[in-house]
């Protein structure tokens, strides 16, 4: 090693070269931070190489990216990612939002490169992780929330998104008070759909059964929140436009 | 003939063999020879041993005559520093120093010829031979001007000394720090006491000494240019990249670098000729621009710098004269090109890399090379068919807390469920 003239014969296969790799890897499954003064150190002690060598063989790891400058993630860093960026713009806008719409937004994305599901779940994952979002099961669905929201909210937004649950609380916001058996025929939808959208929105809080039990009224704390939520997805729907999960836009 | 054989003398002589030696190191150590601040520099150094070399030779003959002529030789030690430094921050010759040594030369010149420019005095026993008058005045300031100059010229070695050659970079400081600063207040408490001279002497020995043992062991030293060398690619004439070498991280992005060298492949029948050479200026630098018939050379620096391009000529030549075979079947296999290094070292080996900025910056390994536990790599290999999502992964993993790759995976398993049933739903 003494004798060897680094700059002329080494490459990425050269055993000297291969030993520091090794080294690094050890530091990083060690869950250790590398950096090049660990690096130097550590393989300067067990390889032994001359100084000006072991730098040489350091800076060509660098030079052919098989050390990149970097750490691991912080809070801030993870929005770095410009399709991790989008995606919890996405998730802000679209309070409520569960993930086989946002799995389908994404897949019907123009560009076509946004990858796999597996990659949307493991940017979710990332988003959860660092406390951007949190996940709330509604019946079968996963809903992806920002982590301030709160949850009792977070159902309202979900339950806002779909046209026949909208449709029922409309009609309770407008008459005060339905009979049970007389609501399909306002929104002109099987009766065994409605009974089950009852019944989901009675379980989820939303709306109350009053007096002998066939009547059906909203639920008078969460009346205002729905009208706001309301108002506000159709001033959204009138501003909509298709969201690019591509867009350059990114966290500075 | 007594000859007057004091401990100035043999310092002056031993001072002269050591500036011979770092002459001659400066000549011999560096591959790239012909570089003209270098030059100048080494002709400074050489000058000084003349300088000091007659110095002993008219106090050990004791000749006032010998005494003017060493005097006279300050001229061209000054300028040849005051040039080189100059032109290794600016390729330039002229600065108000290089005015205001000329100037002060010609006065000196004309004081070297009136009577009594040097004088003999006799102190407790020892005879000194001293410059008087206004002759020494300007001597004096001719010494403070290469002191400076000198003590400039490390400070700007090791400030810009990159971090692979920076322990080199102190040592070549503190040699100069001890040939400028300490020999000079030394020189001045001679004015006083002509003992004094003693201690300049040994410090200029010290500092020579150290700055010849600090070049010996890393020549890029003397290259350290204020420019910054970024990064060198060559493609073929398809456009294809055969090679790419980086010395330190450039603003300038991926993008714009390749979109221009391509831009100007197209049009290179209408902006340069084969063998031309272009310059472009670009905001956070400048592309110099190679075409020979096989290949072109892109290079990015800071500034543009005729060294730079005759190197980015050179580099051309011979990398068509090596991979003259290969390029002509139209190989383009970058691993082929590797050994190009060769000619990285050869023409551009006076630049060092700044590719380490920080030792204590935080490195990751290549997704590549990092190995995940068995049962979660197999997980994920089953997840991601798709090599560069694996890798994509991979890389995020390493960069995260430790479970949030089994989050990952179980967070997968539970959405999995739910869109594979609503595409069922979705089917049916």
């Amino acid at each position: 090693m003494s004798n060897l003239n680094l700059a002329l014969s080494l490459t990425l296969n050269h055993p000297s070269v291969q030993s520091v790799i090794e080294i690094a890897k050890e530091v990083i499954s060690n869950n250790n931070v590398l950096n090049t003064e660990l690096l130097y150190n550590l393989a300067k002690r067990r390889l032994k190489f001359p100084r000006k060598g072991l730098l040489s063989i350091i800076q060509l790891l660098i030079n052919k990216k098989v050390l990149v400058e970097g750490s691991k993630y912080t809070k801030d860093e993870v929005l770095n990612n410009k399709y991790r960026f989008n995606l919890y713009r996405f998730l802000t806008s679209h309070l409520g939002a569960h993930f086989s719409t946002i799995r389908k937004q994404i897949i019907t994305d123009s560009s076509g490169t946004l990858g796999s599901s597996g990659q949307l779940i493991w940017h979710l994952e990332m988003l959860i992780r660092f406390n951007y979002i949190k996940k709330i099961k509604i019946k079968n669905y996963t809903v992806f929330l920002p982590y301030e929201i709160d949850d009792e909210i977070g159902v309202l937004h979900f339950v806002l998104r779909h046209e026949i649950y909208l449709k029922i609380i409309q009609l309770l916001i407008n008459n005060e008070e339905l009979k049970r058996s007389e609501v399909h025929k306002f929104v002109d939808e099987k009766r065994e759909t409605i009974y089950y959208r009852i019944n989901n929105l009675i379980e989820f809080n939303i709306i109350e059964l009053s007096g002998d039990n066939n009547s059906l009224i909203l639920n008078s704390n969460k009346k205002n929140d729905i009208i706001s939520i309301i108002n506000a997805n159709l001033q959204n729907k009138s501003q909509i436009k298709k969201f690019n999960f591509n867009s350059k836009e990114v966290k500075n | 003939m007594t000859l007057n054989l004091t401990p100035e003398v043999i310092t002056d002589f031993t001072l002269t063999i050591i500036g011979i030696v770092f002459t001659i190191i400066t000549y011999i150590k560096p591959k790239t020879k012909k570089l003209t601040s270098l030059n100048y520099i080494r002709l400074a150094i050489f000058t000084f041993s003349v300088f000091i070399f007659f110095d002993g030779l008219s106090i050990l003959y004791v000749s006032k005559f010998l005494g003017v002529i060493t005097g006279f030789i300050l001229i061209p030690l000054t300028l040849s520093l005051v040039i080189g430094v100059r032109y290794s921050t600016s390729e330039s010759f002229y600065s108000y120093g290089f005015i205001v040594v000329v100037g002060l030369s010609v006065l000196f010149l004309y004081l070297g010829f009136q009577p009594n420019a040097v004088i003999i005095q006799i102190q407790e026993g020892n005879i000194w031979l001293l410059w008087s008058g206004l002759f020494s005045s300007i001597g004096m300031i001719l010494t403070t001007i290469t002191a400076v100059y000198m003590f400039y010229w490390g400070i700007k070695t090791l400030k810009n000394a990159p971090f692979l050659i920076k322990k080199e970079a102190y040592l070549f400081f503190l040699g100069i720090f001890f040939g400028s600063v300490v020999a000079l207040v030394f020189y001045v408490l001679y004015l006083i006491e002509p003992f004094y001279i003693l201690g300049s002497n040994i410090s200029l020995l010290i500092g020579l000494i150290i700055i010849t043992i600090s070049v010996m062991i890393e020549p890029k030293l003397l290259y350290i240019l204020p420019f910054t060398v970024y990064r060198i690619v060559v493609k073929d004439r398809e456009g294809y990249p055969l090679f790419d070498h980086d010395w330190s991280k450039s603003e300038i992005s991926e993008n714009l670098f390749t979109g221009f060298i391509n831009a100007i492949q197209l049009m290179s029948e209408e902006i340069m000729n084969i063998g031309g050479l272009l310059d472009i200026q670009l905001k956070d630098g400048i592309l110099i621009l190679h075409e020979s018939e096989n290949i072109t050379v892109g290079l990015i620096t800071s500034k543009s710098s005729k060294l730079l391009s005759s190197s980015v000529t050179n580099f051309t030549r011979d990398f068509e004269n090596k991979f003259e075979k290969i390029l002509k079947e139209g190989n383009k296999d970058m691993v082929e090109y590797e050994s190009a290094h060769e000619l990285i070292e050869k023409h551009f080996s006076n630049f060092p890399s700044r590719i380490i900025t920080n030792k204590r910056k935080p490195l990751l390994l290549t997704e590549k090379l990092l190995k995940l536990p068995l049962a979660l790599d197999n997980a994920l290999k089953t997840i991601f068919k798709d090599e560069k999502e694996y890798n994509f992964i991979k890389s995020e993993i390493y960069r995260t807390p430790e479970s949030t790759a089994a989050g990952f995976i179980s967070l997968y398993k539970e959405l999995k469920k739910e869109f594979e049933e609503k595409d069922k739903f979705e089917q049916s």
